[in-house]
């Protein structure tokens, strides 16, 4: 018999949780469709529309398709982030969280499992986003391999981090009202970054904005792949960023979920 | 029944059908007012986007192929009127499948309220929340140093592109509403209107585009309504930008509000 407070039980839970979520996705056409349509429609949407701004100088590359992609699968990521909120707000409201709560063990399983959910969904807009701009927009992958791994460390890292965040608002709201507050965060840390120009462009308020985001060094991580390859300046403050992400946000989400264990 | 009796009947019925439509518009603008949730999102996504635009695309203006503007505020906010506009404008069909979804839309049918009051009554919420939002976005915008080069009479222009241009969409929405029944249906076209409004020069213009995108973009509707009702706010009066604008978010309307009544014929047929 399986220990309930073994570390075989609580990767089960997780496993279990993040598939059941991946099930719930498969089976419902209104939440397959976004997660497959909207990161891809974000970056042809970018790149059709602001494709002029390659014109000016010190944008960095001449396709657009290098500087929008990363951008197209943090939108993506976000959608993620939301979901696993999703996924708990439903199971708060129709007793079946309540009913993992009496379950015996440690809750912290419930937590990762919503988590993992994220993350695993976040490799569908990543790749797809990621084979349409190679395919279609002949995006050019300098970093290689590397660049490829890091852009999937930093999508993955990423959802997790906007999982914390959107669990947080979950747990303490307890409604799918939740949904509707973490998207304004949600997409004041995707907007105001260096998401579809660099920060030289920026003016004003913005670029303090830019400048202070996580969003922004965890984009420079994400983008260098596909500009002058992979290098270690980049790629440790993207890291930290995502790292401090998932602290400031996860370990309040972990507090309030404990709160509401019986 | 004396001619004269008939008429009296026939100004009678008519009046009733006002009155109820007058009753039914005033619960639909109550609707979208009691519930900020629906509201405020529509207009703040707007603004921040405009925000966000206009503090990171001033050295776009500067392109070749760019419209001659004083600023990026200034280009942009056609595209944000519309959009919020645009945006609220799905609300008459999801609120009409909420009456569906909860009984009220059944309720209504078996009472003696007349039918076009059904259809009138959820457009009239659009169009009068389209003109509060557009009195708003304008208001923040000339604050923050837009201008209208048009001045007033480009300004009520706007106005009442903007306020047909909701009742178009709001005619999409019915539509959708009165074929599936479903809240969520409706509320899925959502990506579409903000889809119909990217691919257009709403937020860069289309010289500035290349292939097939810059293709769609230039035969997308939306663009052949931006495009007339920007010149009225970078390059001034016109009277073929403020004919065109208005004649085809005219045309736009009365199609959609056209196929909104043809379905609800033929839902109340099949019941």
């Amino acid at each position: 018999m399986t220990a309930i407070t073994g570390p075989a039980h609580s990767a089960g839970v997780i496993g279990s949780l993040a598939a059941r979520g991946m099930v719930r996705i498969i089976r419902r056409p209104s939440l397959i469709i976004p997660t497959i349509v909207m990161p891809v429609f974000f970056l042809v949407a970018f790149t059709g529309s602001f494709s002029g701004i390659t014109n000016i100088e010190g944008y960095g590359t001449d396709n657009v398709f290098n500087w929008m992609t990363p951008y197209a699968v943090l939108q993506g990521v976000s959608f993620a982030g939301v979901g696993a909120a999703g996924m708990t707000g439903e199971d708060i409201e129709n007793g079946f969280f309540d009913r993992l709560l009496l379950t015996p063990g440690p809750k912290l399983p419930l937590m990762l499992g919503a988590i993992g959910y994220a993350m695993i969904r976040a490799l569908i807009p990543t790749t797809l986003v990621l084979i349409t701009a190679l395919v279609v927009g002949g995006a050019d992958l300098n970093g290689g391999a590397l660049g490829v791994l890091i852009l999937y460390v930093g999508a993955l890292g990423t959802a997790a981090g906007f999982a914390c965040l959107g669990l947080l608002a979950i747990y303490r709201l307890q409604s799918m009202r939740a949904l509707l507050a973490i998207q304004v965060p949600i997409f004041a840390l995707t907007f105001l970054s260096i998401g579809q120009v660099p920060l030289d462009f920026q003016t004003g308020w913005l670029r303090r904005a830019s400048e202070l985001n996580p969003i922004t060094p965890i984009l420079e991580m994400l983008r260098q792949g596909f500009l002058d390859g992979v290098t270690w300046e980049s790629t440790w403050p993207g890291l930290v960023a995502i790292a401090a992400l998932i602290t400031v946000f996860g370990v309040p989400a972990w507090f309030q979920l404990r709160r509401m264990a019986p | 029944m004396t001619a004269t009796a008939a008429a009296a009947d026939q100004r009678s019925r008519l009046r009733s059908a006002l009155d109820q439509a007058a009753a039914l518009s005033l619960r639909s603008i109550r609707t979208s007012f009691r519930n900020p949730v629906s509201f405020v999102p529509g207009l703040v996504f707007p603004l921040m986007l405009a925000a966000v635009y206009s503090a990171q695309f001033q050295r776009a203006l500067g392109l070749p192929g760019f419209p001659e503007v004083d600023s990026f505020l200034d280009f942009i906010l056609p595209a944000s009127i519309l959009q919020a506009v645009a945006f609220g404008a799905t609300a008459a069909g999801a609120d009409m499948a909420l009456d569906m979804e909860n009984g009220f839309f059944d309720r209504l049918l078996t009472s003696p309220v007349s039918r076009p009051s059904i259809l009138s009554a959820r457009l009239a919420g659009s169009a009068v929340e389209a003109a509060i939002k557009f009195v708003i976005i304008l208001g923040i915008f000339l604050l923050f140093g837009a201008s209208v080069k048009s001045s007033v009479p480009g300004v009520l222009v706007i106005l009442v592109v903007s306020v047909l241009l909701a009742m178009a969409i709001g005619g999409v929405s019915l539509v959708l509403a009165l074929r599936t029944g479903s809240q969520e249906a409706v509320n899925a076209s959502f990506p579409l209107v903000f889809s119909v409004l990217f691919v257009s020069s709403a937020f860069f213009p289309t010289e500035l585009m290349e292939g097939w995108y810059q293709t769609i973009a230039e035969n997308n509707p939306i663009t052949w309504i931006i495009d007339p009702v920007r010149r009225l706010v970078i390059e001034g009066w016109s009277w073929s930008d403020s004919l065109s604008a208005i004649g085809l978010t005219f045309a736009f309307a009365v199609a959609t509000i056209s196929w909104a009544t043809f379905a609800l014929r033929r839902r109340l047929a099949t019941l």
